[in-house]
């Protein structure tokens, strides 16, 4: 059947990007870092992983147990140390994109340096769970089964956070309007900085689980970055739902073009669909319609 | 470990100095020491190909040369001493950097950058500085005509055609023996090298009697090359046939095994020669064909891998690395033969001269290496080279590959 | 600044400017290419900064534009001569630049920066499949004999140019639309600016700089391939230098681009195998120590005067001024505003009252333009401007001000009001009346220079009136301009809307300070969960029971 030939691997494709798009939706959607080292971030976990796995034999599974809460840890740290003092400092909404932007490029390099410095410029890659299982008449690899799963769950587990909790509320309203929010008694600083650790948690998990099918190496963080923002904005700032539909979209596009039409336009597919999606609904697919 | 290295250098450096440094006249003072420059990705998409293939040769023949005293120039040896930049995977970069190698560090020789791009935009330039042009990680159709254009330039690793041709010729000698039948699925990477590879590859596999069943390109930086995969398994072809770039080289293989995808012949591009594959694949590696392969069996191989090994830590990819070496070994043998700093002279003699090297006698032709390993395969841990088979060392392939296991 | 130190000024930049023109004279090979990779991206930060500088939309498209130059310069190369290629580059940069800047600008924020970013990504891989399946080819070749001297002094010419582009841009009034546009995108267009027009025409010559320097540089290279024209590390290395210089001024740009060429440089030198880690914190030091760039160190020197525009004195005429006909507003259900009809005559001062969320404001919007209305129509002075845009109606002389004051912070005061003034529809000049002589009659004669961010509350409002009475308008509307202050400023502020009326201008209001209604308004109109319940002068409507039952029904008011 070509179309669940092209519907599941274009899922499980999909379910990859939706990861690693869902700790930027908290880290640019809430905590309104325009975290532009968030790639390197997640190469860096994928480094770490591998790492673990080839020096101590650790299951990248495992891994992910450890990694997640270092990340977010590390991210709390990034958040209150420095990007605190920027949104402090900025009087608008303009002036502390441009600020965290210009700031998470100098934590680029450093991120960057570092594995750099640890692992050199080359190619890596390890395999994990490359075992193959057929869904429909579909061979799909677990590892990136595992990926999807994740995301879905991940994604479903965050969006009845922010919409069935108190505390989830809180996160909503700072996303939607973080002086309203401040005016009912929410410590913005605190949950931003509560979401933006989270977000970064949820990178390193990104990162762990692509490490175990994708090659990499220490100059491929921006592939990520732009891929996830992409996914951000189409499913609409802050929406994770959104962002989880968004990817398992693109990944369904551009497995369809590839079988249908072309494999040489499956990017240009992504951003042409991208494009679209943003003039005719500027705010996302399932963002708020700006009144 | 490289800061390490190079503090070594200096050193070492600075010892032959100070050694140089008694009763020695100010003109010797300024002949101490060989400079050798270069600039290098370390950073953005090409740091992943110059880590490999060119970054840690120019270390490991450093480190032998000094090892040995240095570069033989009349009766004395002069260390090596090395000054290097990073061009960040940038054209201006690389131009820029190597205006300062000359114009600022006054360095006495240039080590070229990695890739066809950077070659290419830092070619004119040495050529204006009159600097020798080592261009091996350039694969153009256009280098026969580079060659002429740049009087200093050098070209290592073949042509499009060359490369495209040996795996032709390879498949259409199987089909006459009968070991595969005549029909190739090939995809290929949308970039210049890609292209070109895909062009030559077309005529030559026509020229060679076989089919093309499926034919297509997918994009740079794509995640999943599973589609294509499978619309090429389902052209049902003997041979399947990808100019890949490592990453999509490595997905490739990984979802071919996936997908128990077995035809007789599997070749995959760039990144098939790294160590990084075999250390992936293990077993699964055996019988899968790509660019490049040596002849593992070589004593100076054997010995140049050990020390690789032992200098880098890491093994040489078997496509350009040893290619690279062997450049610079004749870069110095040049010299030597020159006996002084005279680039000029240098450069018309690494065109000129024959000369030893790990990878046997090298004798430049038009300022191309005509010798050059076309087709690689993967045998019991080793990448074979298999074509031309005209070349001496040339293994026979192993057809049917193994199955995955 | 003095007439000395200015002097000075120009003195030490002609020095600067002779000096570099000669520069290939006198500097070695590698200073030339130090100073061609000063010159690239100064062009390209520099035309970076004349669109997203004032206008705050941060672009990542620079990477498209020139790319697109390179690859025009790498695909005419065989065929056309030099200056051909710069003009065919130039052509096709602006013919993307207007066909994109059409599509998109109408986003703002990140969106755009996204989408600017997702657009270079898109040309690259179309780029891409042309090349692998028409042209069979990637990359491309370019043989050129255009020396390292000769390539230096192209851009010289260029950097000459973009300046001179900036520096008239700046002093034209399009420049200070921009400024206005960056600093409050809605304000300008109840100010009279079509903002999209603005920002297309500003993007476009940006684009063009951009992609002729793409053309100019590719020769240098030999090889074009869509990776190495459409780096998107070009986009972000703009983007950077920009900021860090300071986006705001003219010279901005360039003070970002020399330290940080330099500092690669030295960086790339001195640690080239720890360069990404101390250019990193070397950065991140520099955004914690610099906010403004490095311009904002010097920027009050850079302060000054910047226009002379002056206004007209409003017109006056006679008979309906305004007429609304059963207009209406819904909000998915919700029926903000139901059929309300009304019309003011030339001269009178109309209030509009009504409890909290009665529809006033929404009322208001749509007569403004910044609301269509969902039915019925609005006529001004006899032309229906239902579903027109904001600026058009602001330029018919119909002008406005916002209960939540809107002033843009970082423009001076003047600069405020001049933005009004800048596409007045007539320009008669039969009485000028310069911004001053506004800003002094609204009270706010001597702070002229001072940034409107630095204003009081009640200055503000006096600011958001002279800006709207900039326009010269026939009919202002005033959204609760009397709420917040208090009672000695009240007094002043009735005076002033009195003196308005006594200039013969018209005046909707809506007011929740009834002591003002019952001093300024002729009629009012009282308003209650989206339609009529009452009209006729203050004190009849006051006292009418329905009305009394509206306020006491809702406890908010």
């Amino acid at each position: 059947m070509l179309l669940f030939d092209i519907l599941l691997p274009g899922l499980v494709l999909g379910g990859m990007y939706a990861l690693i798009a869902l700790g930027l939706t908290l880290q640019y959607g809430v905590a309104r870092i325009m975290n532009l080292s968030y790639g390197e971030s997640l190469v860096a976990a994928a480094f770490g992983t591998l790492s673990l796995y080839s020096g101590l034999k650790l299951s990248p599974l495992l891994a992910l147990v450890l990694a997640i809460p270092a990340a977010a840890l590390l991210n709390w740290l990034l958040y209150r140390l420095l990007l605190q003092r920027l949104i402090r400092r900025s009087k608008d909404r303009g002036a502390q994109e441009v600020d965290s932007i210009l700031v998470t490029f100098g934590v680029l390099f450093v991120i960057q340096g570092v594995m750099l410095v640890a692992f050199g410029g080359q190619y890596y890659s390890y395999s994990y769970l490359s075992i193959p299982v057929t869904v429909l008449g579909s061979t799909l690899a677990v590892n990136r089964l595992v990926a999807l799963a994740f995301a879905a769950l991940i994604g479903t587990a965050v969006y009845l956070a922010l919409t069935r909790t108190r505390l989830g509320t809180a996160v909503r309203a700072v996303a939607v309007d973080p002086n309203a929010a401040q005016l009912v008694g929410i410590d913005v600083g605190q949950l931003a900085g509560l979401a933006f650790a989270f977000g970064g948690g949820l990178v390193a998990a990104g990162g762990v689980l692509v490490s175990m099918f994708l090659t990499f190496n220490a100059s491929m963080g921006v592939v990520f970055t732009m891929k996830a923002l992409v996914v951000v904005i189409m499913g609409g700032v802050g929406n994770v739902m959104g962002a989880l539909v968004a990817g398992l979209l693109l990944g369904v596009v551009e497995t369809a073009v590839a079988r249908l039409v072309d494999p040489g336009l499956t990017l240009a597919a992504t951003f042409a669909l991208f494009l679209a999606v943003l003039l005719i609904r500027p705010t996302g697919l399932f963002g708020k319609a700006a009144s | 470990m490289t800061s390490t290295n190079r503090r070594q250098l200096l050193r070492i450096a600075g010892a032959a100095a100070i050694a140089a440094g008694f009763g020695a006249t100010a003109a010797q003072a300024e002949t101490d020491k060989i400079r050798i420059g270069y600039a290098i990705s370390k950073t953005g998409p090409y740091a992943g190909g110059a880590g490999i293939t060119t970054l840690p040769n120019y270390q490991l023949w450093v480190k032998d040369v000094n090892a040995a005293g240095g570069i033989k120039l009349g009766d004395k040896k002069l260390p090596v001493e090395i000054v290097e930049y990073d061009d960040r995977s940038s054209s201006e970069e690389a131009v820029k950097a190597i205006e300062r190698l000359a114009n600022q560090d006054k360095v006495d020789f240039i080590l070229s950058p990695w890739g066809t791009g950077l070659n290419l935009a830092v070619g004119p330039t040495l050529n204006k500085l009159g600097y020798p042009h080592l261009a091996v990680t350039s694969v153009t159709d256009k280098a026969p005509e580079l060659a002429k254009r740049w009087a200093n330039a050098t070209f290592w690793l073949g042509t499009s055609a060359q490369i495209s041709n040996g795996l032709a010729e390879l498949l259409g000698k199987l089909k006459s023996e009968g070991k595969i039948g005549g029909t190739v699925a090939m995809v290929s990477v949308a970039d210049q090298f890609g292209i070109e590879l895909a062009a030559a590859g077309r005529e030559a596999f026509k020229k060679a009697g076989l089919t093309v069943a499926y034919d297509k390109t997918y994009p740079m930086g794509s995640q999943d090359l599973q589609p294509l995969l499978k619309d090429a398994i389902a052209a049902n072809a003997d041979a399947f046939i990808a100019f890949s770039y490592p990453p999509d080289t490595i997905g490739l293989t990984e979802q071919a095994q996936l997908l128990k995808y077995n035809p007789k012949v599997f070749y995959v591009g760039v990144g098939t020669a790294f160590p990084l594959f075999k250390g992936k694949f293990a077993a699964n590696s055996d019988g899968v064909m790509g660019i490049g392969g040596w002849n593992a069996d070589s004593p100076p191989l054997k010995d140049y891998l050990a020390r690789h090994k032992a200098a880098t830590g890491q093994e040489p990819d078997r496509w350009a690395s040893s290619i690279t070496y062997a450049s610079l070994q004749v870069l110095q043998q040049a010299i030597e033969k020159v006996g002084k700093v005279d680039r000029a002279a240098v450069a018309k003699e690494i065109r000129e001269g024959s000369f030893d090297t790990i990878i046997g006698k090298v004798k430049l032709k038009d300022g191309l290496l005509q010798e050059v390993w076309s087709v690689g395969q993967w045998q019991n841990g080793e990448f074979y080279a298999l074509a031309p088979a005209s070349l001496p060392g040339a293994r026979a392939a192993v057809v049917p590959k193994p199955e995955w296991k | 600044m003095t007439g000395p130190s200015k002097a000075l000024a120009w003195c030490i930049g002609l020095a600067v400017a002779a000096a570099a023109i000669t520069l290939p004279l006198y500097a070695n090979g590698y200073y030339l290419a130090l100073g061609i990779s000063i010159l690239y991206f100064t062009v390209l930060a520099t035309a970076w900064a004349m669109f997203s500088g004032p206008t705050r939309y941060v672009s990542l498209a620079t990477a498209a534009f020139f790319g697109i130059g390179a690859y025009t310069a790498a695909v005419t190369g065989e065929t056309l001569s030099w200056p051909l290629q710069l003009l065919t580059a130039a052509g096709v940069g602006a013919v993307v630049a207007a066909i994109t800047g059409l599509s998109t600008l109408r986003l703002s924020g990140i969106y755009f920066i996204i989408f600017s970013f997702g657009l270079a990504e898109l040309i690259r891989q179309l780029v891409i499949w042309y090349e692998v399946n028409i042209h069979k080819s990637v990359g491309r070749y370019l043989f050129s004999d255009i020396t390292q001297e000769m390539l230096y002094w192209q851009l010289c010419a260029l950097t000459a140019l973009v300046f001179l582009a900036g520096f008239v841009l700046t002093r034209s009034r399009f420049g200070l639309a921009l400024r206005a546009i960056g600093a409050d995108e809605t304000a300008a267009r109840h100010s009279g600016i079509d903002a999209t027009a603005v920002k297309l025409g500003v993007f476009i010559v940006s684009a063009v700089f951009m992609s002729v320097t793409g053309a100019i540089m590719a020769p240098r290279w030999t090889y074009i391939d869509p990776a190495i024209a459409f780096n998107p590390m070009i986009s972000f290395q703009v983007v950077i230098m920009a900021l860090l210089g300071g986006a705001g001024a003219l010279i901005g740009p360039v003070l970002g681009v020399i330290p940080l060429v330099l500092l690669f440089e030295v960086l790339t030198a001195a640690l080239p195998n720890h360069f990404s880690i101390v250019l990193g914190l070397i950065f991140i030091g520099i955004v914690l120590a610099l906010p403004k760039g490095v311009v904002g160190l010097v920027d009050q020197v850079w302060r000054r005067e910047r226009s002379k525009v002056t206004a007209v004195k409003p017109l006056s005429g006679g008979g309906t001024l305004l007429v609304a006909e059963t207009v209406g507003k819904s909000f998915g259900g919700l029926r903000a505003v139901d059929k309300v009809s009304l019309d003011v005559r030339a001269g009178e001062i109309l209030g509009v009252i009504g409890p909290n969320g009665s529809g006033k404001t929404t009322l208001l919007n749509m007569l403004s333009g910044a609301l269509v209305p969902s039915d019925g129509t609005i006529r001004f002075d006899g032309a229906v401007i239902n579903g027109m845009a904001a600026h058009r109606i602001a330029r018919l002389g119909l002008a406005r001000t916002f209960q939540l004051v809107r002033v843009m912070p970082d423009l001076t005061v003047a600069e405020n009001v001049a933005t009004a003034a800048l596409f007045r529809g007539s320009r008669s000049s039969a009485a000028q009346e310069s911004i001053h002589e506004l800003l002094v009659m609204v009270g706010l004669g001597d702070m002229a220079d001072s940034p409107a961010g630095d204003l009081t509350y009640i200055d503000q409002k006096r600011l958001e009136l002279a800006r709207a009475l900039a326009l010269h308008p026939r009919l202002v509307l005033l959204d609760e301009w009397l709420a917040g202050l208090n009672p000695t400023e009240l007094e002043t502020g009735i005076a002033l809307i009195a003196s308005l009326r006594a200039r013969g201008i018209t005046i909707v209001m809506v007011e929740h300070v009834m002591d003002a209604i019952r001093a300024l308004c002729d009629r009012c109109v009282v308003m209650s969960a989206g339609v009529v319940i009452a009209r006729g002068t203050p004190d009849e409507v006051l006292a009418d029971p329905t009305v009394i039952t509206a306020y006491l029904g809702e406890p908010d008011a």
